[in-house]
């Protein structure tokens, strides 16, 4: 076994002793009246594994040599948010072949062979607004994969025949859209949430993936995956030195010239407030309230994240896990999320699932949280909750060299560093700043909820009968109005009856 | 696909490396019967934390189905001190709501008997209740009213989160409740403190309101799912006599019947120090952890009588069993064979065969997916549990390819496996997978826990340890034993999946008007058309399909209609610059 290997910038000083065991005392009735040792921690710096390429990208290079493994990420700038109209697919299909459609001099068929008898993964895919590669190997075979993950990002083969395999496995995917009343409620969200004109609301189609061809995916990949607009994640066992050494190789002499990636749109436009209902025969309704959100570079974000945590973010020590489920046993799970944006305001959503009977009366405990946490203040004990499971968990955030490697890089990806290099340094004390005025001012500010869109995805009929222990029907949570949305047709997207 | 000799001679080199990659436990028993296991590890300042109860829902019987995993939720409801500002009265209060209970248990046989009778149809709609059930209700509730007064809504969890606790959960299996958490480094006498203050004195409240939580929680896994209903139903034909024949939530009918004083005696009977193991894996050192163990779960007096364990075996299967679903779901065949229990010499084996035919190289993939094209997805697993096992492989239709033939694929599959060696290079390909997961288990405090609870819950955490040399060892005779012992028609059960009547159209909105058996053609015949860049044979292709357009078939028409537009827009899109 290899021996292990700590930074120096990355102890963790344990001050204070450890425990006084006093086996004559009674152990004592409540937690409070235990005593702990001090525990210092201090997160890892950025600037300490940031490496800046010759051939382009910065890195972040994060040796450990406890086991034989290595972790490398290449982050793209690109997206389905480049999609044309009528060209959905185009990025998620290029992300998914990148490394399964044959690299280089080998085909599918000889790669994927490879890459399993080393026990090696090579994956890739594109989202909305990143693409990513990944490898995963052990050490031993480092240049070995590091040759076959430039043949990747540089000379992908789309084989045609995995084309075809994957346009036939999303459109069996496609078919069971409508299957899962889940899947249903989440396209329909984003869709409330951001408008149908935004890129997060257009959805693949049976045409639009039809369509696709490998000329398309050829050039979606020269146009983005250049040096230019990538930033590299790197971690486990390997000198740091040697390990640059092979990334500027890998990236140098690209033999393609790439353009910079557009800002990705935020032309969000949330729907008007109101109820709106999906009809599905399944006997569990599910409920999510939307309100606009801000992004994540909001001076307010500190404060909105410990409100949050408070009325819905906190799992059981959250107002409406505390209502919903263990008070009225209404539902397994009752949250909210408010989850900031990096391009565009992300929105605020609360959500459960309850029998179709209760699904009015369970939305009306989660309206009225919302109103509580704007109409009062929070008490202290919430504060010192939330503030503390924040801030006392916080070594939890780069718990693994995997994870300090692609923290960074994602702050870099997003432009977080550029912004504020200090951030996770800084990240506790403004935590620790927030106050109860301050939670109860943003709630304020950012949550009304007489503007809420609410989405009822489930048995139409039944839900609206209301239960006869609570007398709140749906019709009464949006002043008389109730949308019904159509179903659609799970390959065209059109609406059905 | 020829590999190069030297690259698999550094790989068999490496593979003894691998699997000589232990765990390193330390194991330890206090005197009053719990396990105890330790994992040191000192990288980051956290310690995660937890303990397995050998108890499941196997060890339920009819009527209390999912008393199990309920239980499991009442663990979190807090301690005399923990959870209330007045312990004797939320005492008081939860005696007098079990009076009212037996009331409304009382009613509940009522409207079954009605039930049975005709006169209702549904006991669970809130119009079924009877006038008596109703007042009983009114009663409690002020109970439920008085006692949240006193609450400390969920102060267990409060806590553990104030002092930067997370992952805080557990889970029940048909073998095993798990239970785990992770500590800050310094907060071990913490973990210590309130794990050991629940198993002591546990207070079960709000158990009724908890109740329907759970049953929140069967609508949301099992039944407001497209294909969670015929899972269970199907596990229940798979299994005849053994007690995994019931789903660890529970029968809908057993769940909201359970009552309080059956939880009191299954936690007396399977909650007990010596049918419980405790795990900490983390920045701690066993020098101080121990003591701080036997001071804090010392205390808890040993059980009097051994947790009993699960008698009933499997019946020998008899005959195929063969399962028709109609679900919203794709076209799909999932077939299950009985197979061996964990820790059993053959199951090293199956674990084997499972990874033979999984993953993209696996023979599954590429017989049925890239070879024969019959799937768009198949796989396989092995599920070796406590006290028996199955083994599954699965696969879903590729469109216009029938069950019958996906089901063929999938069997000579197998008996390709069974009749033909294992090349040598296949398996030591699937040997070093193993071996390099040894090092991955490795990369996570966290993970190592989980991993020590479930082999631990299965019955030995030293599996965990002892199976990489076993799975090594396997052999190509050994595959071809066990598929021959095991994956006999007697001894399997199968299930076809096969799209309800309704909602999906056809991919291509084109292709819509087109007969079932046409679309495959129409379909490569327009990918073709789409990705030709030879304007000449497009040309060339056009004509063809003009000439043919003399017949008067409808069918054919329709599909010649649509080959001449593709063609058309591929050479209008061909002409632009």
């Amino acid at each position: 076994m290899n021996t292990r290997f700590l930074p120096i910038t990355l102890g963790f000083l344990i001050a204070g002793v450890s425990p006084l065991l006093r086996a004559a005392d009674p152990i004592p009735d409540r937690p409070e009246k235990l005593q702990f040792p001090v525990l210092n921690y201090e997160p890892p710096r950025p600037a300490d594994y940031r490496v800046q390429l010759k051939a382009g990208p910065v890195a972040y290079v994060v040796p450990d040599r406890t086991l034989p493994l290595v972790n490398i990420t290449v982050l793209i700038r690109c997206g389905s948010y480049l999609d044309p109209v009528g060209r959905e697919g185009v990025a998620e299909v290029t992300g998914h072949l990148l490394v399964r459609g044959g690299v280089g001099e080998k085909s599918a068929e000889e790669l994927e062979e490879r890459l399993a008898f080393l026990a090696a993964s090579l994956t890739s895919g594109v989202g909305g607004d990143s693409g990513s590669v990944n490898l995963n190997l052990l050490s031993k075979d480092l240049p070995e994969g590091l040759a076959l993950m430039r043949a990747a990002l540089t000379a992908p083969r789309f084989q045609a025949d995995r084309l075809e395999l994957h346009r036939d496995q999303m459109i069996q995917g496609m078919k069971q859209r409508n299957d899962d009343s889940g899947s249903i409620h989440g396209m329909e969200t984003v869709r409330l949430a951001y408008g149908t004109n935004f890129w997060t609301a257009r959805m693949t189609t049976g045409a639009s993936v039809q369509a696709i061809t490998v000329d398309e995916l050829r050039a979606y990949h020269r146009q983005w995956f250049h040096p230019g607009n990538f930033v590299v994640a790197a971690s486990g066992d390997f000198d740091r030195a040697q390990l640059v050494e092979r990334l500027e190789t890998m990236f140098a002499d690209w033999p393609f010239a790439g353009e910079v990636a557009p800002a990705v749109p935020t032309n969000i436009v949330m729907a008007p407030g109101g109820v709106y209902v999906v009809d599905k025969d399944v006997n569990q309704g599910r409920v999510t309230v939307m309100l606009p959100g801000v992004k994540r570079d909001h001076p307010d974000y500190p404060a909105v994240t410990v409100m949050n945590d408070i009325l819905g973010g906190g799992g059981f020590t959250s107002r409406l896990m505390n209502r919903v489920r263990s008070d009225e046993g209404l539902a397994y799970g009752a949250s909210s999320s408010f989850p900031g944006g990096v391009h565009y305001a992300r929105a605020f959503q609360a959500g459960l699932s309850t029998k179709s009977r209760t699904v009015a009366y369970a939305t009306r405990i989660v309206l009225d949280e919302i109103n509580r946490i704007t109409s009062g203040p929070v008490t202290d004990e919430e504060l010192n909750t939330a503030k503390r499971s924040f801030v006392d968990s916080f070594p939890g955030t780069f718990d693994t060299r995997v994870k300090v490697a692609s923290q960074f890089a994602s702050d870099e990806f997003t432009g977080r560093f550029e912004k504020d290099p200090d951030y996770w340094k800084d990240w506790r004390a403004r935590i620790e700043s927030v106050t109860r005025a301050d939670v109860q001012r943003v709630a304020r500010e950012h949550l009304h909820a007489e503007r809420a869109v609410i989405l009822v995805t489930g048995q139409k009929e039944e839900i609206l009968k209301g239960h006869p222990d609570h007398p709140v029907k749906l019709e009464q949570l949006a002043s008389g109005k109730v949308i019904q949305l159509p179903l659609r047709d799970p390959l065209t997207q059109e609406p059905v009856r | 696909m020829k590999r190069i000799f030297p690259a698999l001679f550094v790989l068999l080199a490496s593979a003894s490396a691998g699997w000589a990659q232990k765990i390193p436990v330390v194991e330890k028993t206090l005197p009053n019967g719990f396990r105890v296991l330790m994992v040191e590890r000192h990288e980051e300042p956290r310690i995660a934390g937890g303990w397995v109860a050998h108890v499941g829902s196997a060890n339920e019987r009819p009527g209390i189905t999912g008393i199990a995993h309920l239980f499991e939720h009442m663990m979190f409801k807090g301690t005399p001190t923990l959870g209330t500002t007045d312990a004797d009265r939320d005492r008081a209060i939860i005696e007098e709501q079990e009076r009212i209970r037996d009331g409304i248990r009382a009613e509940e046989a009522l409207m079954r008997a009605a039930l049975r009778r005709g006169e209702v149809e549904d006991i669970s709609s809130p119009e079924a209740r009877t006038e008596r059930y109703r007042e009983l209700e009114e009663e409690f509730k002020k109970l439920v009213e008085e006692q949240r007064s006193l609450l400390v809504k969920n102060e267990f969890d409060r806590v553990y989160s104030t002092a930067g606790a997370t992952r805080m959960n557990a889970f029940t299996t048909e073998d095993m409740t798990g239970y785990f958490i992770e500590v800050p480094s310094n907060k071990l006498e913490l973990w210590a403190w309130m794990e050991s203050e629940r198993l002591l004195r546990p207070v079960f409240r709000e158990f009724y309101s908890e109740r329907d939580v759970v049953f929140e929680e069967r609508r949301m896994r099992i039944e407001s799912t497209p294909t969670g209903r015929f899972y269970e139903q199907f596990n229940a034909l798979f299994w005849d006599a053994h007690p995994y024949n019931w789903p660890v939530i529970g029968w809908p009918s057993d769940i909201p019947a359970i009552s309080k004083r059956q939880a009191d005696e299954f936690y007396a009977l399977y909650y007990q120090p010596q049918n419980i193991t405790l795990i900490l894996v983390g920045d701690f050192k066993e020098s101080e952890a121990m003591p701080m163990l036997e001071r804090y779960f010392g205390r808890i007096p040993k059980g009097t009588q051994p947790a009993p364990e699960v008698i009933t075996q499997e019946i020998a299967s008899v005959a195929e069993k063969r399962y028709l679903a109609e679900a919203e779901t794709n076209p799909q065949v999932d077939i299950l064979w009985r197979t061996t229990a964990f820790g059993h010499r053959d199951t090293y084996v199956l674990e084997v065969i499972e990874q033979l035919l999984n993953g993209r190289t696996g023979r599954l993939y590429k017989g049925l997916v890239l070879g024969q094209q019959v799937a768009t997805d198949a796989g396989a697993g092995n599920m070796s549990k406590k006290w028996a096992g199955s083994f599954n492989v699965y696969a879903e239709a590729r469109d216009g390819k029938t069950l019958a033939e996906v089901e063929q694929a999938l069997y000579d599959e197998l008996d390709k496996l069974a009749s033909e060696p294992i090349p040598a290079e296949e398996l030591e390909k699937v040997k070093n997978n193993f071996s390099a997961s040894e090092y991955r288990r490795l990369t996570s405090t966290f993970g190592i826990l989980y991993q020590l609870i479930f082999a631990e819950g299965m019955g030995d955490w030293r599996e965990i340890n002892a199976s990489g040399p076993r799975i090594q060892a396997v052999t190509s005779d050994d595959i071809q034993r066990v598929i021959r012992k095991y994956f006999t028609k007697e001894n399997r059960a199968v299930a076809h999946y096969t799209r309800k009547a309704g909602a999906v159209s056809d991919e291509d909105p084109d292709l819509a008007g087109l007969a079932a058996d046409q679309k495959p053609m129409a379909r490569q015949l327009s990918n073709r058309i789409r990705e030709s860049k030879d304007v000449e044979q497009l040309k060339a292709f056009l004509a063809q399909v003009r000439d043919q357009a003399a017949g008067t078939d409808p069918k054919r028409q329709q599909l010649q209609k649509i080959l001449l537009k593709k063609i058309e827009q591929r050479l209008a899109e061909l002409a632009q610059p």
